[in-house]
């Protein structure tokens, strides 16, 4: 199973750096096809650069059963996103109905635009935190425990994860840009469980989860 | 053209991958706290089952007791294979501390590894259950926090000692249940056994009813000894000087389970080691 893994990371390591050179070599020849980043002309003007830059569904991913969020981003490429989330769980996969907000910083270095219309992210990275409602998750033990008595946190919970999107340009001008992606994550708790057992495999504590980016602001053009 | 083809080979792959990760629910994680239990559910009541119809009318049985097995997969993996190497053990108890940190994942995993035991088993709630939405987890995987089942003539009182987890919100220990658990005792049983997660005078114990619960349980007929884990260390103590033992299963890292023989007339222990 670790070899697997291995195999597979190494894999997509050597897809990507391949695909990578690829583009950068045709970069010179045809520049308005094998564009390295389309979005370096996306501008906003003033106050719009504090309205939110998309909205996002998240399936799963210790952040809810559904979760939905705003998104900013920014950087030359817009490489770096900030988002905030409101999840639920319903009865149905909860002992109570619960909310979970959970704020997420996402890295993206690279966008290939393999089609005019359509471009591959091959990696995105990136932490969040989140919080759960309820009585029964406490961010600092309760006074009634003798002090550092268990260390942690039930209700905080800090997450890592490796993901790839794939994004369509669509020519309307309704919107700007849909994105389908995927993650593979784990949080901080099962991390420990993991270094301090060989038994347990990356596959039992790698959690996917995947949903829907949607740029919503077209942003001013440059001409 | 060579662009084009590493992108079309690079989309299969893709293709593939997702097709594998979608195919993989076990990788679907609401949240860590999530009450969505994968597999197998509702053990201590089948695995009691078992256990009353195999061992019935038996005067002589022998049970292996963990304990404290939390996020000590490894170890615990181990305890597993010693036991199912040992042929007279009739059925094993857990005294709790199934998991650490009260996530399901845990209960989930910890489940899997006991489940590879020939000989049926049951578990009881620790602290480190309680956290969160632990309890509501272990009751689905898992079952009652107070319970009790009969071998041969040995009646068996498991009970939630955890008083420290709760603020006087609910019965710990449940008296209720002692009372109704000596009311109804079964006829033909003669001798008890009282097994717990955390011990009298111990930091989650409610210490002010420690010698309530010493008459409580003495109301039952024949009480032979005591099982308690939490503290990690093997330990035989008579708390309150009266003749009844409490005996202290380790925690998994000490790679020691214990291992009882009940016969007509006595019992025998041994700490085994791993």
């Amino acid at each position: 199973m670790n070899m697997k893994w291995l195999n597979i990371k190494v894999l997509l390591l050597v897809c990507f750096a391949a695909l990578s050179s690829v583009v950068y070599a045709e970069d010179t020849d045809s520049i308005e096809v094998w564009r390295w980043d389309k979005r370096t002309d996306w501008h906003y003007d003033g106050w719009e650069r504090i309205k939110p830059k998309n909205i996002k569904m998240q399936y799963a991913g210790g952040m809810g059963f559904m979760s939905f969020g705003v998104g900013w981003e920014y950087g030359k490429t817009g490489q770096w996103n900030t988002d905030n989330f409101i999840g639920f769980l319903p009865t149905a996969y909860s002992d109570k109905f619960r909310l979970i907000f959970t704020l997420k910083q996402t890295y993206t270095p690279w966008h290939l635009h393999v089609k005019p219309q359509f471009s591959i992210e091959p990696l995105l990275c990136g932490l969040y935190v989140n919080t759960i409602s309820g009585e029964e998750f406490w961010e600092k033990e309760p006074g009634k425990y003798p002090n550092s008595y268990y260390n942690f946190s039930t209700k905080l919970r800090f997450n890592v994860f490796l993901g790839q999107s794939f994004t369509y340009y669509p020519k309307s001008n309704r919107y700007r840009a849909v994105s389908f992606f995927y993650e593979l994550g784990t949080n901080e708790l099962y991390i420990v469980s993991k270094a301090t057992n060989k038994s347990l495999k990356w596959g039992d504590i790698l959690r996917l989860s995947f949903g829907l980016k949607l740029q919503i602001f077209y942003p001013h053009n440059k001409d | 053209m060579q662009a084009q083809n590493t992108i079309d080979m690079k989309l299969n792959y893709f293709t593939l991958i997702l097709c594998a990760f979608l195919s993989s629910c076990d990788m679907i994680e609401y949240h860590p706290y999530d009450t969505d239990i994968k597999g197998d559910k509702n053990i201590n009541e089948r695995n009691i089952k078992l256990i009353e119809d195999k061992m019935a009318n038996k005067t002589e049985f022998t049970f292996a007791v963990l304990s404290d097995t939390q996020r000590w997969y490894d170890e615990t993996n181990d305890a597993v294979d010693a036991i199912n190497k040992i042929d007279d053990v009739d059925f094993v108890i857990h005294c709790g501390d199934i998991s650490d940190f009260g996530a399901k994942l845990e209960f989930e995993q910890q489940r899997d590894i006991l489940n590879r035991l020939k000989v049926p088993y049951v578990c009881l709630l620790g602290n480190h259950d309680c956290l969160a939405t632990g309890q509501a987890v272990f009751s689905r995987i898992f079952g009652e926090e107070n319970f009790s089942f009969t071998v041969g003539n040995v009646r068996f009182i498991c009970l939630n000692t955890n008083a420290l987890e709760y603020d006087y919100s609910h019965m710990v220990p449940d008296f209720g249940f002692i009372e109704d658990e000596i009311t109804f005792y079964p006829e033909d049983c003669k001798k008890t056994v009282i097994a717990m997660h955390s011990p009298p005078y111990s930091d989650q114990f409610n210490n002010n009813v420690a010698k309530l619960f010493d008459y409580s349980i003495h109301q039952f007929k024949n009480l032979l000894f005591c099982l308690n884990g939490h503290l990690h260390t093997f330990k035989a103590v008579d708390f309150f000087s009266n003749g009844t033992i409490y005996y202290q299963c380790p925690c998994a890292d000490k790679r020691q389970f214990l291992l009882f023989t009940i016969n007509e007339e006595n019992y025998e222990y041994e700490v085994v080691e791993y």
